[in-house]
């Protein structure tokens, strides 16, 4: 048993390492990418001193609210988007079918390509969250910021589900961009990440609810930056614990199916 | 090379054991080597209406290889798919000692390597050596295995030179020896080589036959798929595809 889980664990950890090593092959990827994040905190630095809304509600606030809504992005983008992607790119290079012969196994493979974006992408928002710092002056609640890693450990497990099932739909569909696109849209509209959710009618506030980005970010802002929550942090917490614990399993169950599925179907490895 | 699959496969006390899987295997041969081989049995598939397989039907014995011929498109890569157990078959089983490519995956995998056809399935980026180590974890090897797993792939496919270069600055024919060390890399019990000679030069045919010759040693076996047979000794039947079965090639 305790050699299953060491040869799978050192077979997750090589497909880390691949990550690792294909990054490093781009050289100048981390800061590309750490750049187009500037320009997007830069961005909103300027937009913030538009914002006047009055109130409790100073320039200062709303950037500090959207520097956070940013680097949620980052995540959600990193276990949403880059995963099915990377499905593609593998699917496309002929790699994805050694997952598939191999006894690691197509599954324990996808999800193991999950992992290197999402701790390449916490460099990428710690990279951001000094440079709000030192340039705009974005002041960090130092005592509750340790709390921002649980917090963005159980948020990673309360994303990934839906990153799992959007790769369960690509095996079957062969196609990652049309559906990510939407769901980084609609995520935007409805999970507070630029504006609060009560600003949006009625009708749709319901939403915010319904998925786990919403009670993520404002946790992250309460304790990053000590805005205060809409809700109370233990229920946002509970939030997180429930989408993690009833949509990974689902999740994990749809892959193995559309894995199945592709397999009668014969076009598992199509693309 | 070594035989790597029997540290992973048999434990004194796995309860879970096949029975083909039993102990008492002679030094340097392949656990289950004293297995049924590979048993293909009334497998039929259809792509649309048409059955590109219909009820076909082989048996490979251990310490054997079988060439697989016909003309392009008749359905030597679906059958080396479903054997590979990347597709289900509509109707009929494929058993490897045994063993279930859907219901025993994980063993049935380990047992097995697969050569598919074209040059694809390397990483560009990375280097031969990355990409042998890479494949040894995901074949479940421990670390000590998995460094003389990749020692002896390179050693028997004459990498070493080109170990320590990128994937995507190789020659075609360099290519088809990473992905042959690849096939090869576990000491699998059946190898599954899809147009294997394509791009190779006689140098490079001359490694395969010797590792096909050292894995019939150890109980191994192999299909070769192409469109005519090679000549190699290693190759013992023939059989040649034509709608959807198979009939031996004399």
């Amino acid at each position: 048993m305790s050699e299953t889980v060491s040869t799978h664990s050192a077979a997750a950890l090589a497909v880390v390492r691949r990550d690792f090593l294909l990054m490093l092959s781009y050289r100048f990827r981390f800061v590309t990418q750490a750049l187009s994040a500037f320009f997007g905190l830069t961005l909103f630095y300027y937009i913030s001193r538009l914002v006047d809304v009055g109130g409790s509600i100073s320039t200062d606030d709303y950037y500090a609210f959207a520097v956070t809504g940013l680097m949620t992005l980052q995540v959600i983008t990193a276990t949403l988007v880059t995963p099915s992607l990377t499905l593609r790119q593998e699917l496309v290079a002929g790699t994805f079918e050694r997952f598939a012969v191999s006894p690691f196994g197509a599954a324990a493979g996808i999800i193991s390509m999950m992992l290197f974006p999402f701790v390449y992408t916490l460099a990428i928002v710690v990279t951001m969250l000094a440079f709000a710092g030192i340039v705009f002056g974005l002041a960090l609640q130092w005592s509750t910021a340790a709390l921002s890693i649980p917090i963005g450990g159980l948020a990673a497990l309360a994303f990934a589900p839906f990153g799992i099932l959007i790769i369960a739909g690509v095996l079957l569909a062969k196609q990652a961009s049309v559906g990510t696109n939407w769901v980084i849209a609609g995520v935007s509209q409805i999970g507070g990440l630029y504006f609060p959710v009560t600003l949006l009618p009625g009708w749709i506030q319901w939403a915010s609810e319904v998925q786990p980005f919403t009670p993520a970010v404002d946790l992250m802002r309460h304790v990053l930056l000590g805005l205060p929550m809409p809700e109370p942090a233990w229920l946002a917490v509970l939030k997180l614990v429930f989408f993690a614990a009833i949509l990974l399993p689902v999740s994990v169950w749809a892959l193995n199916r559309s894995i199945k599925i592709s397999t009668r179907r014969g076009t598992m490895i199509e693309y | 090379m070594t035989n790597y699959a029997s540290s992973l496969e048999f434990r004194p006390g796995d309860s879970n054991r096949h029975p083909s899987d039993m102990p008492a295997v002679p030094p340097g041969s392949i656990p289950g080597g004293t297995g049924s081989g590979l048993r293909v049995r009334n497998v039929t598939k259809r792509w649309d209406e048409h059955a590109v397989l219909d009820d076909l039907a082989l048996e490979i014995p251990p310490g054997t290889s079988a060439w697989v011929g016909g003309r392009n498109g008749v359905g030597k890569t679906t059958l080396l798919r479903i054997v590979a157990g990347l597709i289900a078959a509509d109707h009929g089983e494929v058993s490897l000692d045994g063993l279930s490519p859907q219901r025993d995956r994980r063993r049935y995998q380990r047992r097995l390597g697969f050569l598919s056809a074209g040059d694809r399935g390397l990483y560009a980026r990375l280097t031969v050596r990355h990409n042998l180590q890479l494949w040894a974890r995901l074949a479940l090897l421990s670390t000590s295995e998995c460094e003389t797993a990749v020692a002896d792939s390179i050693e028997a496919f004459g990498l070493s030179e080109l170990a320590d270069g990128r994937a995507d600055r190789l020659s075609l024919g360099q290519r088809q020896r990473v992905r042959l060390a690849l096939a090869f890399l576990h000491s699998p019990r059946l190898v599954l080589l899809d147009e294997p000679a394509n791009s190779l030069d006689d140098h490079g045919l001359s490694l395969i036959a010797a590792t096909v010759t050292e894995l019939h040693r150890r109980g191994g076996m192999t299909i070769w798929c192409s469109p005519n047979r090679p000549e190699l000794e290693q190759i013992g039947r023939g059989y040649v595809l034509n709608e959807g079965r198979l009939s031996e090639d004399r």
